[in-house]
């Protein structure tokens, strides 16, 4: 580390309209550091790395790059001195070969290249990310999602930069694949490169940063050196406050008589039909990585994925959903993990989204009641501590905790004997994290039945009451709460025929 | 356009509120746009007239109908339907034909028909011609709603109902005798001096913008628009949506037709493509109003009540530019402007809204 840093932020303030994003704060990396950068969602983590990368010039303060007062316009300008990003969403061209995407914008490559000539040229960047073993001229889309993002790294460093930014990498990835990520971190620091890794997973903080810097409302917390802290005392630098045990109690659960069956299930992408039952007032985990079916077993469950076969037997009723409606009239919910995608009406009330399950019951002959709306609506929001006041403004402005909170709350609306959760707090800052462990808590001890997946190893090991565990689309087996340790599960749904030869716990770290 | 209209007031606080909200482009694009607008009304004479008032919405009224039928397909997230003039057309041939057919007369074979007589025929040429309708956007609808993509279904849908229409019509003018049935709604009118069609044009925007905002049919409508995939999830399907939309659009189009054929007592297939409005092609014109009042091309915003208002900005922008003597190429090229002009506008009110989160 230089005594100089590379590259330094100081009493930066930035304000969009009325909402102050940033309030002086600072930031600083040096040669060859990995630099955390932490926060809760809304933060200003965003607008921070949008700062440093160029993407928003519109900030006041001051920016010195190698000693140089800078103040890009451009992202380009930014990525001419050396500061790249890798934004959240991927920026690569799915139907173009890998090869063409890393160099998609054409620097260095002659002007009539082939696509052997291409590929030899991609070669070491794909190395130096991990991804020697992948063939240059195969399609991006036919990676893993995990792949892709180091692809799109690889592009990054194409252009040799000083500095890197990667913005949550793995918050779409599942366990191999952040591991990769991480792996790659390591060996570009090692080559003397500077990172500001962002994420909301502690465990990868601690794993790979030399230092942390904590946003918190705008305002920057010094950087300190990752040593000196462990996940409490950075979580209560990134509240503000001490937030105590993050998962709810556990009360102990009579398991009488099911309240769903589901049988010989067959959905699409799981190799056999399986089996398992769901009883009321217990949190039920699926364990398992991206690809290893739980998500697809939960559509199916709901009606929203295609299923080859299979019976769900839920109050004396045997039927097979085949469109969300017949899930949802008989009180079954379903919350994807991508509220974006069909969990959310972003441009629309929150009221509406959160009324949006259950218009039947607010409405006489079909007529909306906007008494009737406003009141289950406001007490449902209550419940999942939205502020009443917002339910009129778009579900868009949220921030993602509060997204979260809505998405899920809507379902509170047809008042749901089983409630299925896909991922719960994907993207979810902290804070929001323990409210929505602590609601589901509550749902189950008032006697719903809740199944979750997950790919998050904490969150699946301290959350559900029992585990059914999957690989690659087979049922792995079940864990009762006395068994329900990291190892146990992460040995059941990473590496459950011993196939790689290596102890889970070596490839764990 | 309505929030355009509001910026001109002084209360302080709606003057900071609006510098607060939009940015200055979008600000002086609204108020170079409203100056225009009111300098050309100032100075056109008889513009700010009873009687001119009452002609642009008439004119207005025709295409504002259609157009709020449309509303509801692109509110739905369905897009547009490229086939409003084809199924007008079809509606119009099918109207006129029974208007005009032999068994279709009900009143005495030698004296002059009773008003009842002519009623009656005019009911059965009616509810023929919606029920037609009724297929076609039902079709369209069921086509889309599987997931057919609907430029594709409804320029195929176009060619298939302007090609039975000609057919049936074999490509000729089908007039009928007046006094008709239809003769109330094409040129009639009840109260005072103000046509029916004018009091059906208000009608009918009234209750589709209750429907949209009171009803779960209209909640629906802006769910599915809004996100398809949520709108699945929560248990409101597109399948239906599609089907119901495309048949309001479609009803509304022969209606319109039905009206159009009264005030003319004809019909020809390509009385909506080449005589009609200003820019000749009906199609080309409702969509333009979908577009001018703001409704969002993806859906999940907007509203008829919107669509209403562009129908009227653009009818009394086309008034202004008759009564000064433009001739009608000028007319289409104002009325491309505006589309342009207002998709501007409303795309950099939407960035701006965006960039506040």
């Amino acid at each position: 580390m230089a005594d100089q840093p590379l590259l330094k932020l100081t009493n930066i303030s930035r304000h969009y309209g009325a909402i102050q994003a940033l309030k002086g704060a600072s930031f600083e990396i040096g040669r060859g550091e990995v630099m955390g950068l932490v926060g809760e969602n809304g933060a200003g983590k965003s607008t921070m790395v949008k700062i440093i990368g160029g993407f928003d010039p519109g900030f006041r303060g001051e920016y010195f790059y190698d000693g140089e007062a800078r103040h890009f316009k451009t992202p380009t300008a930014a990525e001419q001195v050396g500061i790249a990003i890798a934004q959240q969403e991927l920026s690569l061209i799915p139907t173009m070969t890998v090869a063409e995407n890393i160099f998609l914008a054409g620097d260095g490559v002659p002007l009539f290249a082939s696509k052997s000539r291409l590929s030899e040229m991609a070669k070491p960047f794909l190395e130096e990310v991990g991804l020697g073993h992948v063939n240059p001229l195969r399609a991006t889309n036919r990676l893993s999602v995990g792949e892709q993002h180091l692809v799109e790294v690889a592009r990054l460093i194409a252009h040799n930069p000083q500095v890197l930014i990667l913005d949550e990498p793995t918050a779409a990835l599942g366990e191999t694949d952040s591991i990769r990520i991480l792996d790659m971190v390591k060996r570009l620091k090692d080559r003397g490169k500077s990172i500001i890794y962002v994420s909301h997973r502690m465990d990868e903080i601690f794993k790979i940063c030399d230092r942390i810097t904590v946003l918190r409302d705008g305002e920057s917390q010094p950087a300190r050196p990752a040593a000196d802290m462990d996940v409490n005392s950075l979580v209560e630098l990134m509240l503000g406050f001490e937030l105590g045990d993050m998962y709810p109690a556990r009360k102990p659960v009579a398991r009488a008589e099911p309240v769903l069956k589901v049988r010989d299930l067959w959905p699409d992408g799981i190799v056999e039909p399986i089996s398992f039952d769901v009883y009321p007032g217990e949190i039920l985990g699926l364990a398992g990585q991206l690809g290893s079916g739980t998500s697809e077993i939960l559509g199916a469950m709901a009606g929203s994925t295609k299923t080859r076969g299979g019976m769900l037997h839920y109050k004396g009723e045997t039927f097979l959903p085949t469109r969300p409606k017949d899930a949802i009239s008989r009180g079954i919910a379903y919350c994807s993990e991508d509220r974006k995608h069909d969990g959310l009406f972003l441009g629309r009330p929150i009221m509406e989204n959160m009324s949006s399950p259950s218009l039947e019951t607010i409405a006489t002959k079909g007529i909306l009641s906007g008494p009737r709306e406003l009141q289950t609506t406001t007490e449902n929001a209550v419940k999942f501590t939205i502020d009443p006041k917002r339910l009129p403004q778009e579900a868009g402005v949220l921030s993602g905790g509060n997204q979260q909170k809505v998405a899920l709350g809507k379902w509170l609306s047809i008042s749901p004997d089983v409630i299925l959760v896909n991922e719960p707090t994907r993207g979810v800052d902290v804070g929001a994290r323990a409210e929505i462990y602590q609601i589901l808590r509550d749902l189950a001890d008032n006697g719903a039945a809740i199944v979750v997946a997950s790919t998050d190893i904490q969150e699946i090991t301290n959350l559900p009451d029992r585990i059914v565990s999957f690989y690659r689309g087979v049922q792995i087996g079940e864990l009762q709460l006395d068994d329900m340790t990291s190892a146990n599960i992460l040995e059941q749904i990473t590496d459950p025929f011993h196939e790689a030869g290596i102890a889970v716990s070596e490839k764990a770290s | 356009m309505t929030d355009v209209s509001a910026s001109t007031g002084n209360t302080p606080n709606l003057v900071q509120r609006i510098r607060r909200d939009y940015s200055p482009l979008v600000i002086g694009m609204v108020g170079l746009f409203l100056l225009v607008f009111v300098a050309g009304a100032a100075f056109t004479d008889d513009f700010l007239t009873w009687f001119n008032v009452k002609t642009i919405i008439r004119d207005a009224a025709l295409v504002g109908i259609m157009a709020i039928g449309l509303t509801f397909v692109t509110l739905s997230g369905n897009f547009f339907l490229l086939s409003m003039k084809e199924i007008a057309a079809l509606s119009i041939i099918c109207f006129a034909t029974l208007m005009s057919a032999d068994w279709n007369q009900w009143g005495p074979v030698d004296a002059d028909p009773t008003t009842w007589s002519l009623f009656m025929t005019f009911l059965v040429a009616f509810v023929a011609t919606m029920i037609i309708a009724t297929i076609a956007g039902a079709l369209q609808g069921a086509l889309i709603g599987l997931g057919g993509n609907p430029i594709v279904v409804t320029l195929g849908a176009a060619g298939l109902f302007f090609g039975i229409g000609s057919w049936w019509s074999d490509n000729l003018v089908i007039s009928y005798r007046r006094p008709h049935g239809a003769e109330w709604l094409g040129t009639g009118s009840f109260i005072g001096d103000i046509p029916n069609i004018t009091v059906a044009f208000v009608i009918i925007a009234v209750v589709a913008e209750l429907v949209l905002r009171y009803t779960t049919f209209g909640r629906q409508v802006y769910l599915v628009g809004a996100n398809r995939a949520a709108g699945r999830a929560t248990g409101h399907e597109n399948f239906g949506m599609a089907i119901k939309c495309c048949i309001i659009a479609s009803v509304c189009a022969a209606f319109v037709a039905v009206a159009f054929s009264g005030q003319v007592s004809s019909a020809h297939v390509n009385y909506f493509s080449s005589e009609f409005g200003s820019s000749g092609d009906m199609t080309i014109m409702v969509i333009a109003i979908v577009m001018v009042g703001g409704n969002s091309i993806m859906g999940g915003y907007g509203s008829t009540l919107r669509t209403s208002l562009g129908a009227i900005f653009i009818s009394s922008i086309d008034n202004m530019m008759v009564l000064n003597g433009f001739n009608s190429g000028a007319r289409v090229l104002a009325v491309g402007l505006m589309i342009v002009f207002s998709i501007i506008v409303f795309a950099l009110v939407r960035r701006g809204s965006r960039a506040v989160e």
